[in-house]
């Protein structure tokens, strides 16, 4: 299979998430476990023998909603519940709310309230990650979870099959940090476009497949690249929440640059650290959610994220950042001015973009991003 | 080198041919449903004044909303890029550019060189542009022409503290209601324009000379507006609602991998 034919079935998976879903628990007999934030153990819910499906919130006009989520809540909660309203979800066997920010808690209390069908379960992570109890309290609530999986479909969950699911999530963290690490050496490899869509299909698709589709992919791609570019593009940096608009990865390519590398829960923070293979499970698992890029919703000390994003500049060459900012997000929001300053005083040119779910890449939105990828080009040129 | 800058706005379309530093021809025409057909009207009618055939244009540089729907250009660039160039072009001192057009509002940052350090635009709403002072003019039943002229009239500006087109509106209505003269609700809607403008500045910064360019540089009520909140002079360029395709048509002398 060639690297279009693999990517176009990520795409598929992305355009139909729920028909996908339902193959899967009707082709496969498997339950379907839905959550909706990175910090959550896929490898629990595999080795249940359950398949693990992130939700992205696919409506786009807010018929039910409304009665339930004010309209200044973010439209990732309030799409996904509108989905679940819908009738859209009815497929799910469980829906998982792991806690991230406050608007996804409150989600959970309102759709524990209004949503029958599903079993719901909250994961009550600690918030403070940095603390001596952290690594005690994040394993408590795997643990939990654990028992939790084991009571809803009931069944044992081995340490064999918790061992296999962690190598199994492992060999997707592995190709998924390879096909970034391929884009950030040669941004003709894969478009940005692309590589979006195959990380978001990789947490909508059967996770076996993923991983063989995805070390095919990687395989293909470093066996056809053949440098196309003649200028070095600016290389820019995705940092926010989620990035469901793969027409900013087009426009910037349009400007003669590339996404490089990104700071997303739809992207890098999905993939970055592995959970270590030589530990017990769930301590293996908490200690990789410990140690990942932390996401502005959990506290790692005051200037671990302005520190992580530094590094990655400095990793990954980075002309300048565009801080994608879903409307709305207050933990984002509040991090957002530490973060430009850090970055402002480090020479490095940030771009500020609001976006919201189920809303196309507007004219005015065009022009910013243009705009950014001109002043990084006049800046090379005047030095 | 003989360049052509088209700035295609949500309200006009503007057109400059240039050689090197000099103007050969301008224009300024409405921009219609059509941005693509408004461009090549405003080509055609520089050429025709300027006395010029196309091919004797080395470069054109289309900027603008409708930018992209000018399909003859070689290139296109954003109406941030042009602002820089073309004020800095009019006011070398020029560091801020404020520029306000039909439907947007943008505040730019400039080098001591002119370069486009940083920029912002105003939200997704027609919130102080052109087009909030349009639809203000037709509650007021008046013209946009005389809008700034009535406003240095008022001697104390109502207050108008809403910033959403269509509550203003309701807001100038109940003013008018109320008995309020028409100046004073002109200066207050000119204070409100100014008030917002100066608190997007404030988010990039603003270090003066500050120039303003657009169509709403045409208002005299609103850069006393501006002048009184910033405490600073702000000057219009000669040809302000040029500023834009005058910058494009100097960023096509350059080459082509410079902007």
């Amino acid at each position: 299979m060639n690297p279009t034919e693999i990517i176009e079935q990520f795409r598929i998976a992305v355009r139909d998430p729920f028909g996908t879903a339902r193959t899967i628990r009707e082709g496969q007999n498997r339950p379907v476990v839905g959550y909706t934030c990175t910090y959550f153990p896929e490898e629990i819910v595999l080795a249940a023998g359950a398949h693990p499906f992130r939700l992205f919130g696919k409506s786009t006009v807010m018929l039910k909603t409304d009665a339930h989520i004010q309209a200044y809540g973010c439209s990732l909660a309030r799409a996904v519940f509108e989905d679940a309203l819908s009738g859209e979800l009815d497929f799910l066997d469980v829906m998982a709310f792991p806690h991230s920010c406050d608007t996804m808690q409150r989600l959970s209390d309102i759709w524990r309230l209004n949503i029958k069908n599903t079993v719901h379960l909250d994961l009550l992570f600690p918030v403070h990650l940095k603390s001596e109890a952290a690594q005690d309290y994040m394993e408590a609530v795997l643990e939990r979870f654990r028992k939790g999986m084991e009571q809803v479909f009931q069944v044992d969950i081995s340490k064999d099959a918790m061992q296999n699911a962690i190598s199994l999530m492992n060999r997707i963290r592995a190709s998924l940090t390879a096909l970034y690490k391929l884009r950030a050496a040669h941004s003709a490899s894969i478009s940005g476009s692309d590589l979006s869509h195959v990380v978001q299909g990789a947490m909508i698709l059967d996770r076996l497949e993923v991983a063989d589709k995805l070390e095919a992919l990687v395989s293909a791609l470093k066996g056809t690249h053949t440098p196309t570019r003649t200028a070095p593009a600016k290389r820019v940096l995705l940092s926010g929440s989620v990035c469901l608009h793969p027409d900013i990865h087009t426009i910037i390519e349009e400007q003669g640059g590339a996404v490089a590398w990104d700071d997303l829960c739809t992207g890098s923070r999905y993939f970055d650290v592995q959970v270590p293979e030589d530990l017990p499970p769930i301590p293996a698992i908490a200690k990789r959610f410990l140690n990942r890029a932390i996401c502005p919703a959990k506290h790692g000390g005051t200037t671990r994220r302005g520190g992580d994003l530094l590094k990655l500049i400095s990793t990954h060459r980075i002309d300048g950042v565009i801080f994608l900012f879903l409307k709305f997000c207050d933990p984002h929001g509040f991090d957002y001015p530490d973060l430009k300053t850090a970055l402002e005083t480090a020479g490095i040119p940030t771009l500020f973009l609001e976006v919201e779910t189920g809303k196309p890449v507007d004219g005015p939105t065009r022009t910013r991003v243009e705009t950014f990828l001109q002043i990084l080009n006049q800046r090379e040129a005047a030095l | 080198m003989i360049t052509c800058g088209i700035d295609i706005g949500s309200v006009t379309a503007k057109g400059v041919i240039m050689d090197e530093n000099n103007l050969l021809a301008t224009t300024i025409q409405f921009t219609g449903y059509n941005a693509g057909t408004a461009g090549e009207t405003v080509l055609q009618k520089l050429l025709g004044q300027a006395g010029l055939k196309r091919e004797q244009i080395v470069a054109l540089i289309a900027t603008g909303y409708g930018r992209n729907s000018v399909d003859f250009a070689d290139k296109t660039l954003s109406e941030i890029i042009c602002h820089g160039a073309g004020a800095h072009f009019a006011i070398p001192t020029a560091r801020t550019v404020i520029d306000i057009g039909g439907q947007d509002s943008k505040v730019i940052l400039l080098s001591d060189a002119g370069q486009v350090l940083n920029f912002v635009m105003n939200d997704k709403c027609a919130a102080g542009t052109g087009r909030f002072l349009e639809v203000m003019a037709r509650a007021l039943e008046t013209d946009l022409d005389g809008f700034g002229q009535l406003s240095l009239k008022g001697s104390t500006p109502a207050a108008i503290s809403s910033t959403c087109t269509v509550f203003a509106e309701s807001e100038v209505i109940s003013l008018v209601a109320k008995g309020e003269s028409r100046e004073n609700i002109i200066a207050g809607i000119h204070r409100s324009i100014a008030a917002r403008t100066v608190a997007m500045a404030n988010r990039v910064g603003l270090i003066p000379d500050i120039v303003m360019t657009g169509g709403v540089s045409r208002n005299i009520g609103v850069i006393q507006a501006l002048e009184k909140l910033l405490n600073l002079p702000v000057t219009v360029p000669e040809n302000a609602q040029l500023t834009g395709a005058i910058g494009a048509a100097l960023l096509a002398q350059r080459a082509p991998n410079v902007a």
